[in-house]
């Protein structure tokens, strides 16, 4: 039997107000050792920051419900962004913001389907299967079409970039702070996310494949194709997110994600996702990233050089599956009881 | 393993000649050798490239034995090149620190053996505790190793690349420089051929010939049986993972003598690779299975298909994507193989 305090305790302990806290106690101590840290410029710094590490997390966030990972986003995503602007480079193609980002998501449609092969029919296991994805992504890219990088948009990706939903001008500094509207794609795909895994039988499907294959198969779900789903969902979300990275970014390089999954994979796991599958939901992911995005950018304020981010960035995913798993151990002694 | 394998393979082929990957290895052995022999022969079996070869493969072996010794307890230590980075970064920098040098000469000759013993110890030392460390977390907080590990590469690179503050630390004493780059004096036999050996023998030591060996394949076979049947889980968890961590240490520096610098970022392919090595050595993804002599084989074909990639003047990139390719395909026999005997059994039983 569970009282109302208890209940109160176990909502006050949770992973996601836990991140809170710790979100809260960070902001604290930055904004007592440098007072600019409270401004609107920071928020809207961690608005744009976080617009990409959102959308990974949220495509790794699906395949990791459904009990896979995938590794290789970041390859795919430089495919994907590398493409297009190599194609426009050469004068193939119409100067239009929906072939740019339809040729993304058609080469993460693909290696969509390649991983969705590999893990589905093929049963190989997901990490080592993403990986090899991800060298044969990068190395047959680069072999194909080369090292260059783009630095200059095509017109339309530029008009694209000059959308802002809203411009803040610092009072003391006179520096703006542009909103692009492009900070909409992570909002309404976090939106659209949370009610297809939570009403649809879409989402319970993934959820259950997660939790257990067999009994998920029995129930009547079609395993092999959720898994296909999952991959290919995370295949078409990393390329047109790779889009939406050259066009704030302004560059396209092959190499220009690599390394990004370690932190994609931290937030996902920060925010509650198991790596066993069939837990995690987009409300504690996007407070993983929130947080995982705060620390990345505003580690300097703490007064920490920027070269023991990575060790940061590590002692945070750490500690994160540590609590996770802290969690899971109480929520079964509860259930026992 | 089950008696109808034995029976469905046939008898008459004696003890190892029976596994299939490893005659699997010895074919593409022979292919790459025969296409080489076609293409390149001057070049390609010159006793110049034979210890070329020699002296390119040990550190990433020995990272590969690391890497096996977690898939076959059915885990995987993804951090195994953060720990050789860290440990090559420590050991570089108490070698700097202990030997003074003007240019290319050494100031304080007597140092310079004290030193790299020094360094060599630190560097063992530290992969193990970095290991150990993975194994703790994994075995206690009962973690997957996937998601350990991958902190761990994240901490130990961090933990190197914030020691250096991101340059590299290069130009270390000559006698350190030997260890990966010199020969044994007289002959023609690099060093690192011998320590590969040893290596070599001590992990087949262990892995056939020690109960620690059998409790690993035991754990990754079934981990429930294991600790039903009294094996303390966490105990050689940890265990195996810090000697995996150990064989980092030795690669950590050996990867600092070769290239005679040490920075956070050295390396960062030999996770792929180590993953390829160990997968077409023949031990199975989900743990339990697997022989040394596999991996060992594999290492060396894959030192001779880089060679021939190189003689070829092909780009590190299509290496890569060979790689991967190579990968996929080793997986998938590896998976197809061990369904065999499953599905004969079956059929078997059926009529």
């Amino acid at each position: 039997m569970t009282t109302k305090s208890q209940k109160l305790k176990m909502a006050l302990t949770s992973t996601p107000m836990i991140l809170i806290y710790v979100m809260v106690i960070f902001c604290v101590v930055a904004a007592i050792r440098q007072p600019s840290f409270l401004s609107p410029a920071t928020v809207v710094n961690l608005a744009r920051a976080s617009i990409f590490t959102m959308c990974f997390a949220i495509c790794e966030m699906v395949v990791i419900i459904s009990g896979g990972i995938d590794v290789s986003f970041p390859a795919v995503g430089c495919v994907a962004m590398y493409v297009p602007m190599y194609l426009n480079y050469n004068g193939i193609g119409p100067d239009n913001v929906f072939f740019f980002f339809g040729i993304a998501m058609l080469i993460g449609l693909f290696f969509g389907v390649i991983n969705g092969i590999l893990v589905s029919c093929l049963k190989l296991p997901p990490l080592i299967a993403t990986l090899a994805t991800s060298s044969i992504a990068s190395g047959g890219l680069i072999m194909l079409l080369g090292t260059r990088e783009f630095t200059s948009l095509p017109d339309s990706l530029e008009a694209l970039y000059a959308t802002n939903l809203l411009t803040y001008t610092s009072p003391d500094t006179g520096f703006t702070y542009p909103l692009t509207i492009l900070v909409l794609v992570p909002v309404l795909l976090c939106v659209v996310v949370a009610i297809v895994m939570r009403y649809t039988m879409l989402g319970r499907g993934l959820y259950a494949i997660g939790g257990d294959k067999n009994a998920a198969r029995i129930a009547g779900f079609n395993v092999r194709l959720l898994q296909f789903f999952a991959y290919i969902f995370c295949g078409v979300v990393a390329g047109a997110t790779a889009m939406i990275y050259t066009t704030l970014m302004h560059s396209s390089t092959t190499t220009a994600l690599m390394g990004e999954e370690m932190i994609i994979i931290a937030a996902c796991v920060v925010g509650g996702c198991r790596l066993t599958g069939g837990h995690g939901n987009v409300g504690g992911t996007v407070l993983g990233v929130l947080l995982i995005t705060l620390v990345q950018n505003n580690l300097n304020m703490l007064g920490i050089p920027t070269c023991w981010q990575t060790f940061a960035v590590g002692l945070i995913l750490l500690l994160g599956s540590v609590l996770t798993s802290v969690q899971a151990k109480r929520q079964a002694r509860l259930g026992k009881i | 393993m089950s008696t109808s394998e034995k029976k469905g393979k046939g008898m008459r082929l004696p003890g190892v000649m029976k596994d299939s990957h490893i005659l699997t290895i010895i074919g593409l052995m022979l292919m790459v050798a025969v296409i080489m022999l076609i293409l390149k022969p001057d070049a390609y079996f010159s006793g110049k490239n034979l210890t070329s070869m020699i002296f390119q493969f040990p550190e990433y072996g020995i990272l590969a034995f690391g890497m096996m010794v977690c898939m076959i307890a059915g885990g995987i230590d993804l951090s195994l090149v953060g720990i050789m980075n860290l440990t090559g970064v420590l050991a570089a920098l108490i070698l700097k620190n202990m030997v003074q040098m003007d240019g290319t000469t050494v100031l304080n000759p007597g140092m310079v053996i004290p030193a790299i013993a020094l360094a060599i110890l630190v560097a063992i030392v530290v992969g193990a505790a970095c290991g150990a460390f993975n194994g703790f977390i994994i075995g206690y907080f009962n973690l997957p190793a996937m998601l350990v590990t991958l902190c761990g590469l994240q901490l130990y690179t961090g933990l190197a690349y914030g020691i250096t503050g991101g340059p590299a630390i290069n130009g270390m004493c000559d006698a350190f420089k030997n260890i990966a780059n010199g020969t044994i004096p007289g002959t023609s036999i690099p060093w690192v051929l011998l320590i590969f050996i040893a290596v070599l023998l001590v992990v087949a030591f262990i892995m056939k010939f020690t109960i620690f060996g059998h409790e690993i394949y035991f754990l990754g076979s079934n981990a429930k049986a294991a600790m039903y049947s009294g094996i303390n889980t966490l105990r050689v968890t940890v265990l195996t993972y810090m000697f995996s961590g150990i064989l980092g240490g030795v690669s950590g520096i050996l990867i600092t003598s070769h290239l005679n610098s040490a920075k956070s970022s050295n390396g960062s392919t030999y996770t792929l690779l180590t993953l390829l090595i160990v997968v077409l050595g023949g031990i199975h993804p989900d743990g339990g299975r697997g022989r040394v002599l596999g991996v060992t084989l594999s290492v060396l074909l894959l030192q001779m298909i880089a060679n021939a990639f190189t003689l070829m003047h092909v780009s590190q990139n299509a290496k890569t994507f060979a790689n991967g390719c190579l990968l996929i395909v080793a997986l998938v026999l590896s998976v197809i193989l061990a369904n065999r005997p499953a599905k004969k059994k079956n059929t078997a039983s059926a009529s």
